[in-house]
């Protein structure tokens, strides 16, 4: 067995590598890490997980903040008490929300996939453009900030909406940094803000990074490697995701119930399956279900290969930039921001999913006499990175074995986007 | 010559990382430092070449609380520090998690502590380095805090540091000075309700800005906001009591606030309210912005 440290993936992880004539036989995947959150959370009152869950992760703390804001809502709900979100704070959930994804998905390409593919063969992206990259990050955040109050770690949605109360003064500045930062992108990573909709051809042209990471993909003979399981999960409901499993391209509806965490022997992560099978999370999923034509036409060549998986978490960012403009552009600012409600609990449960940067992220709590008695978390990169057996690999798993080195297997690893702090909480 | 930075993390979400990518002048910055690891950005070692070569360097930053056999790459934390702490001429323990032990620490309170400071108490894992360290607290820390503090180091600055070891200048204010409901508390006037422009969030909402050190409203959030700013309570996080109880509720006794604003005495304070409420100041009471 060989191990490789994986480092730089917000937090570490470990792959035990096993190896059969040359070729990578079993890997298993290790979180060394674990801090205790759905401890701290018990005994508390209720509202109080709003503000520790946002620190469950510096990276994708909104997406924490908002499947614990709709846990908490959908107790409420369950203990038949009436629970009335405007429009106005609806959107303005999404706009953070996916702003957050935006931040994500930028340093991902250039702190996570760039560096990885530098050390596998050369490509032509400068060591310092996400210097360039890191002013359309700063950007996306003043655009979540004039919202939240500050990224990271705000707690600015609270069961009945949001905290503030934007002007219209706000909603400019917004759409002004959000073009900024679209600016800077379109410079860099695509020159198209309908990417996903360009034809693999005009991509494999393309005189941005992303040609130049396709390219690189090409030339190496890499873009189909890296292929998982080809089934997929969604359990966050937003303005353009349903909660379906996708396989074969065919959508079939989901239920919480049928959702299984299991505590392993190594590490501190848990296993999650959906009625015993392994599923993946994530861009790629929710890819999956839009079907722009790029990653239609990646899917159909290379089918959940890394190429595609790459390309999907790019195609979200034009995609999502297109969503947060048009949620500005359509806020209300006359309805209310926030609906009291009436929030005294004897006995409850209640449960929520969002869809993080990284896929599906569940919440349930279970409470008495409005203290937390319970509460549990289950994160995107546990439904990614789970551990199977040889004859049952889970989805990451199956996207390493068969590789020829460690290095390349690092580079599938990494397209799934890792999250070590959200993995063991 | 470009100063040598070493960030390591103990116990952490990682958030004064991500915050310090914020810094709208990285660009500059990074021109002036060489980070020989940074758990984001790309360092010349590795976490296993940070704990096997032998390197100089000054400035050694620490995110995250610290329980000692906590894992970092091959060696335990505890062995890191070890390492590192001896050659840093300064270390800055950034976050209230690394200052005080923060959030993380009511899991495992007696493993997991700040480096000087275990809560309010200076009974920190590493405490006998108290006189390189400087305490950066915030949950998390604002990334011009951070760039203030190396860059007075850099330029061989005296630092004026509270009785906590953070830096004056940023904690000598607290969060409420310049949040734009200042009016509000003035006249104590409380927000009716979350969601509102109007009002002030210390007598209900369970703000905690009057008593809380640091620059949040001084020095803006990415550039464009604060908490309290967009309605939402100041947690306190920059104090050694984070996290408290009961965050979004004000704690009272006989319906006047638990806790002062910082500094003022109970007989002040209740004087100034008795005289403040006995007016009723119209503008405070309506809506800010309206059609009228």
């Amino acid at each position: 067995m060989r191990v490789e440290l994986i480092e730089k993936i917000e937090g570490e992880a470990k792959l035990e590598y096993r190896f059969k004539q040359d070729k990578i036989d079993f890997v298993k995947i290790v979180f060394p890490h674990y801090r205790g959150i759905e401890e701290i959370l018990r005994n508390r009152p209720v509202w109080d997980a709003l503000a520790i869950n946002p620190r469950v992760c510096g990276i994708c703390g909104h997406a924490h903040l908002f499947a614990t804001v709709r846990a908490i809502e959908n107790l409420y709900q369950n203990a038949g008490i009436d629970v009335n979100i405007a429009e106005k704070a609806k959107l303005i959930r999404e706009i953070t929300l996916f702003c957050e994804h935006i931040q994500n998905h930028l340093k991902w390409i250039y702190l996570v996939i760039v560096p990885i593919m530098k050390s596998i063969a050369k490509i032509n992206i400068d060591q310092n453009s996400f210097l360039e990259i890191q002013k359309a990050i700063v950007n996306i955040n003043r655009v979540l900030a004039i919202f939240s109050g500050q990224w990271p770690h705000s707690s600015y949605m609270v069961p009945g909406g949001v905290v503030c109360d934007p002007t219209h003064l706000d909603i400019l500045q917004a759409r002004n940094f959000l073009k900024n930062a679209l600016n800077i992108v379109e410079r860099r990573v695509f020159e198209n803000i309908v990417f996903e909709e360009i034809t693999v051809a005009e991509l494999e042209k393309s005189k941005t990074d992303s040609g130049k990471i396709f390219r690189f993909l090409k030339e190496n003979s890499l873009l189909s490697i890296g292929k998982a399981n080809d089934r997929y999960l969604i359990f966050g409901e937003h303005s353009f995701t349903k909660r379906v499993k996708i396989i074969k391209t065919v959508s079939y509806p989901v239920k919480m119930k049928y959702v299984n965490e299991k505590s392993q022997k190594s590490g501190f992560a848990k296993n999650v399956t959906y009625k015993s099978n392994y599923y993946e999370t994530g861009p790629l999923a929710r890819m999956m279900l839009l079907k722009p034509n790029l990653i239609k036409q990646l899917h159909r060549a290379y089918k959940d290969g890394i190429s595609t998986r790459i390309f999907a978490r790019i195609a979200e960012i034009s995609f999502l930039f297109k969503i947060v403009e048009e949620h500005l552009n359509s806020i209300e600012l006359s309805q209310k921001s926030y609906n009291h409600i009436k929030t005294d609990i004897k006995e409850g449960y209640g449960e929520s999913a969002v869809e993080a940067a990284r896929g599906s992220l569940i919440h349930k709590i279970w409470v008495e006499k409005n203290i937390i008695k319970k509460y549990e978390i289950i994160t995107p990169t546990q439904w990614n990175l789970s551990n199977g057996t040889p004859q049952k690999p889970a989805t990451a798993q199956k996207a390493m074995i068969g590789l020829k080195n460690g290095k390349l297997a690092e580079l599938v690893f990494r397209t799934f986007d890792i999250c070590s702090v959200c993995t063991t909480h | 010559m470009k100063s040598k930075i070493v960030w390591i993390q103990g116990v952490t979400c990682n958030g004064n990382s991500h915050s310090f990518l914020n810094y709208q002048n990285l660009d500059i910055f990074l021109k002036k430092v060489e980070f020989l690891y940074h758990p984001l950005l790309p360092s010349k070692y590795s976490l296993k070449e940070l704990s096997e070569k032998r390197f100089d360097f000054d400035i050694l930053i620490v995110e995250g609380a610290i329980k000692k056999s906590y894992e970092r790459g091959i060696v335990s934390l505890n062995t890191l520090m070890e390492k590192l702490s001896i050659k840093a001429r300064k270390i800055i323990a950034l976050g209230t998690c690394a200052a005080f032990g923060g959030v993380f620490k009511s899991y495992d309170e007696k493993n997991i502590k700040g480096l000087i400071f275990d809560g309010e108490e200076k009974k920190g894992f590493f405490k006998e380095l108290e006189k390189k360290v400087i305490n950066i607290p915030g949950c998390p820390a604002h990334p011009e805090w951070l760039i203030y503090v190396l860059n007075m180091i850099e330029a061989k600055k005296k630092i004026l540091l509270d009785d906590f070891l953070r830096p004056k200048e940023i904690y000598a204010f607290t969060v409420h000075s310049g949040c734009v409901r200042n009016e509000y508390f003035e006249w104590k006037v409380d927000a009716k309700s979350f969601g509102v422009k109007e009002g002030c969030l210390f007598y209900e909402q369970g703000c905690q800005a009057p008593y809380t050190h640091g620059s949040c409203n001084k020095i803006l959030w990415n550039e464009v906001n604060s908490k309290t700013r967009a309605g939402m309570p100041c947690l306190g996080c920059t104090e050694p009591t984070f996290l408290k109880e009961e965050l979004f509720k004000t704690k009272t006794y006989m319906s006047i606030p638990a806790n002062m604003p910082l500094g003022v005495p109970k007989r002040a304070y209740l004087t100034i309210t008795g005289v403040a409420k006995s007016f009723k100041i119209e503008r405070l009471n309506k809506r800010l912005i309206d059609e009228s």
